[in-house]
């Protein structure tokens, strides 16, 4: 958004200048897919009548302050609320985009997973208090949730625009917001019963939860791990690992492979996509950018499916970092992977600005 | 002893985050004559501190940490109106709020029981606030430090504008300012010259007091 100069209201609510920046953007920085904008959060609470707050320059948000589902008696109001899943909210910004993005050849639909959502609907306190004082309440809401309205959404979406993969967002469910066994009490179970619903009526929905964000290296643990891998395994229904938004550049990535040996000794193709830390790309230094991505490729490369993904990238991270780790993937990353990175040359690309770009190729957003 | 065993499960029900327990032994406490102050320091915020010794442990996460801080909140309540005025506050003043188009204060609940276990007077704006409030506040206020909090990569940038701020104004030599939440960094603290970044509410507080202790 910041990048192609647009204001917030003309990147969440017009869609061709969020695509157009998107790909622009993407093909500017030389992604090998292109970056579909979205926040993802918002968009059912949105519509479901939830309060938000709109900034000039920020991603709208949720008003925590005055949450959708204040009381357990607001769920049964919500129940009987009349959802146009074609026009309400920005549902119809989301299905053009979605046509759009396919045309670039981005061809899965998004959605807010159950627990990410039931936190917008009802704030992390409250919810967290729910599950351990009035879990009947708190079962309730995750089920409403999935079958009132992510199952009808995701379908609507696979019948708009095709898509047969929808991707949950769901960065609430994260080590270590909760602990591995919450996750599997309040997380999995509806996680699955969306996978399984929707898998009824064509559409394939993996939740993305799970994610393990350590802060503290002190409290880096090796088994809660592994744990929150079981919970993405299970959230997504194949061996598949999103290494999203932690402190990738610090942990042992070595922890990971033990974990996925028992599938490669199976035989079976392991995905993971890995995050470069948003917070170290902002920071860099270049060096420290390079490495993080060449020991993903060293680690990973040669025997899983890989690939590397940046996001959340701060507003003022310079262009440099991001053409550099860019250039990291496409030089490491070769086929066939290297045996020794060491020895492969990495030159620093020296790239024009975003503006000169787009004057280059006659492009304007 | 029964007053002791009082402060004891009012220590637990803070620790394990029973905010109705909480309150409900706080008022307990208050009607079993023993001194607001003691009720404080040997039942509340004993609490919070084992809770953070239980995250630095790994056995915490935070939720444990906010039904924690909501349980403080509570029993603090009850306590605090009938703290005489040098009880509260010994470690300092801190303003903290969630800067301009950000919502989120899961982060800010936690820092809040955090510093007012720490000792410290906490003044709370709230979340979304804009810039000049902020500025308005330290000079109305006077505080030692000014907390600050953001979630979103677009709003953390807020952050540096505040900073600017301060120094247009002639009050960044008045107070130290501590920034923390998700996007942030030590690297984008000292660039924006801050005087700490809090990594987590825990942090948050250790830095506060190392602040103090510079001072």
């Amino acid at each position: 958004m910041m990048l192609a100069g647009l204001s917030a209201k003309d990147y969440y609510f017009k869609v061709k200048p969020n695509c157009e920046a998107g790909a622009q953007v993407s093909g500017y920085y030389g992604f090998d897919s292109v970056s579909f904008g979205l926040d993802a959060y918002n968009i059912e609470i949105e519509a479901l009548g939830g309060k938000m707050i709109y900034g000039d320059k920020s991603m709208p948000t949720i008003d925590f302050r005055d949450p959708l589902i204040k009381k357990p008696e607001d769920l049964d109001k919500l129940r009987k609320k009349e959802v146009d899943w074609y026009n309400d909210g920005r549902f119809p910004f989301v299905l053009e985009s979605l046509d759009i993005n396919l045309e670039y050849g981005f061809g899965t639909s998004i959605f807010c997973s159950p627990f990410s959502m039931a936190v917008g609907m009802r704030g992390f306190p409250k919810l967290i208090r729910d599950h351990r004082k009035n879990p009947k309440f708190a079962h309730e809401l995750y089920t409403f949730i999935v079958d009132d309205v992510l199952l009808p959404w995701v379908k609507v979406q696979n019948k708009s625009s095709g898509n047969i993969m929808a991707i949950g967002a769901d960065a609430w469910a994260c080590i270590p917001n909760l602990s591995v066994k919450e996750m599997f009490d309040w997380v999995v179970p509806y996680n699955k019963r969306l996978t399984d619903k929707a898998k009824k009526k064509g559409v394939l929905a993996m939740n993305v939860s799970g994610d393990y964000c350590e802060e503290r290296m002190e409290r880096y643990n090796k088994e809660v791990l592994h744990g929150s891998f079981d919970v993405e395994i299970e959230s997504q229904g194949a061996p598949s690992l999103f290494l999203a938004m932690g402190r990738w550049q610090d942990y042992p990535l070595e922890d990971v492979r033990e974990y996925t040996a028992k599938f490669r000794d199976e035989g079976k193709n392991v995905i993971v996509t890995a995050g470069v830390n948003a917070r170290l790309l902002r920071d860099g230094p270049i060096e420290k950018i390079v490495d993080n991505i060449k020991r993903f490729i060293d680690t990973f490369g040669r025997d899983h499916d890989l690939s590397i993904f940046f996001a959340n990238i701060p507003a003022d991270t310079p262009s440099d970092h991001i053409h550099a780790a860019v250039a990291a993937v496409h030089t490491y990353g070769q086929l066939p992977i290297a045996e020794n990175l060491d020895e492969i040359d990495f030159k620093l690309p020296k790239k024009k600005s975003f503006n000169e770009w787009q004057k280059e190729h006659n492009l304007t957003i | 002893m029964t007053n002791s065993k009082t402060l004891e499960d009012l220590k637990i029900a803070v620790l394990e985050g029973d905010d109705d327990l909480a309150k409900d032994l706080a008022e307990k406490s208050i009607k079993e004559g023993i001194k607001p102050i003691k009720v404080m320091n040997e039942g509340i915020i004993p609490g919070i501190v084992e809770a953070g010794d239980l995250w630095k442990k790994n056995e915490y996460f935070h939720t444990d940490i906010i039904l924690c801080a909501e349980a403080f909140r509570l029993a603090m309540e009850i306590v605090e109106p009938k703290l005489s005025s040098g009880d509260l506050g010994a470690a300092g003043t801190v303003i903290i709020g969630t800067v301009a188009g950000d919502m989120h204060n899961l982060g800010k609940i936690m820092v809040k029981a955090t510093l007012r276990g720490g000792g410290f007077k906490v003044i709370d704006l709230g979340e979304d606030v804009p810039n000049e409030t902020f500025i308005e506040k330290v000079k109305e206020i006077k505080p030692n430090i000014l907390g600050l909090g953001c979630y979103m990569t677009t709003t953390m940038l807020e952050m540096k504008k505040i900073l600017s701020l301060l120094q247009k104004e002639g009050l960044r030599n008045d107070v130290k300012v501590l920034v923390g939440g998700v996007p942030t960094t030590q690297e984008f603290a000292d660039e924006i010259g801050a005087d700490a970044w809090g990594k987590d509410a825990f942090d948050a507080v250790e830095k506060a007091k190392i602040i103090m202790e510079g001072n």
